[in-house]
């Protein structure tokens, strides 16, 4: 990945998607410090933004990666893009009124967990509901940069 | 800048047109000219959707690709789509193949494959011409998507394909390097606003013991 980038960090914002996959079947596992390898390896990467899965309430791995990571940006996933219902923009300001507590609020980037669409032979979501997402999340980053800014 | 900017992780939900016209492209049934005409209205329609959600940076959905990997056959010489059926005929280690569908969490019916076939070679961009075709529906900033170098290197490897043009892997890995890189200067040029690789394997590479990967990284 540094191979990749090497020249780039300065004149391009580069970031770096992780799907969950197979981290899903494995989540106490991962709680419990497997989590780990994967966050000495981006600390490693030369890479400005790393785009993450935070939908899935999971106590204890934001600060895994926060505290080892909040130099950098977050692309912090807070709609799950398997579902069909919006989720609730008080979930969402929850989710990055948490990670305000590692990042700085010009560090923080919002998006859902992963693609709306990943496979061509099957849409993982819905036109409609992909939409309604969306504006949580719009609505969830006004809600907050107001406090931000008030505080 | 704006606090808590909105955007994408890349791909957008297909409409039933788009997915007939991707297969409809795929069997040759449809010129790449008519496509394209199809998917512009396709992510135009995508692009309005961000704009009224009020979303931050841009992006096209990634409509134009038949999945976040393999569209690069059509764009790199060496390279050919190949579906599950004629993959798992060669693949060497049939319980680590399935590992990686399960990690992709891909359906094996729909999955296809970029697998290097020769020397690979940059026929045309991967992204710049969407970029170009997405600066003219907005003024918002983009983020354009490329599938990431390890991901790229452990798909595009089939040993029976890949050995003659690149005899190892991680020699094939470092024309996958190369090929980014000129991307990146490319899209750099355009003045993209955000670049994001797509990794969905890393954990695994991550966590393998296999020290040909582990040089690449």
């Amino acid at each position: 990945m540094n191979r990749v980038v090497a020249g780039f960090e300065d004149i391009l914002r580069i970031g770096l998607h992780v799907c969950r996959g197979n981290w899903s079947k494995r989540e106490d596992v991962l709680i419990t410090g497997d989590y780990q390898p994967l966050v000495d390896v981006f600390s490693k990467m030369n890479l400005q933004q790393f785009v993450l899965e935070y939908a899935t309430p999971r106590a204890g791995e934001l600060a895994v990666v926060g505290r080892a990571l909040g130099d950098r940006e977050i692309g912090l996933g807070v709609c799950n893009p398997r579902t069909d219902e919006a989720e609730s923009v008080e979930f969402i300001a929850n989710r990055l009124r948490e990670a305000l507590q590692y990042w700085s609020p010009d560090k923080i980037f919002l998006n859902p967990d992963c693609g709306f669409g990943c496979f061509a032979n099957r849409c993982v979501n819905e036109e409609q509901v992909a939409f309604e997402k969306l504006k949580a999340m719009v609505a969830a980053a006004k809600l907050v940069r107001a406090e931000v800014e008030t505080a | 800048m704006l606090n808590f900017p909105v955007t994408q992780v890349g791909s957008w939900p297909r409409s039933t047109t788009l997915l007939s016209a991707l297969r409809e492209k795929r069997s040759g049934r449809m010129s790449d000219k008519d496509f394209n005409a199809l998917a512009d209205n396709e992510i135009r329609r995508c692009v309005e959707r961000q704009h009224q959600a009020g979303v931050d940076y841009i992006v096209d959905g990634e409509l134009r690709r038949d999945n976040f990997y393999s569209f690069i056959t059509e764009k790199v010489e060496g390279t050919r789509l190949m579906s599950l059926a004629e993959m798992l005929e060669t693949v060497e280690d049939k319980a680590a193949f399935e590992e990686m569908l399960q990690t992709l969490d891909a359906p094996a019916f729909s999955i296809r494959n970029p697998t290097c076939i020769g020397k690979l070679q940059r026929r045309k961009s991967l992204a710049v011409d969407d970029l170009k075709f997405l600066r003219t529906l907005t003024d918002k900033p983009i983020k354009v998507t490329l599938p990431g170098p390890y991901l790229l290197t452990r798909a595009m490897w089939v040993t029976a394909y890949s050995t003659d043009a690149y005899g190892d892997k991680p020699v094939m890995a470092d024309a996958i390097v190369d090929i980014l890189r000129e991307e990146l200067t490319e899209l750099a040029a355009e003045n993209v606003e955000f670049v994001q690789f797509d990794e969905p394997v890393l954990t695994e590479v991550v966590h393998s013991g296999d020290d040909k990967r582990r040089t690449f990284m």
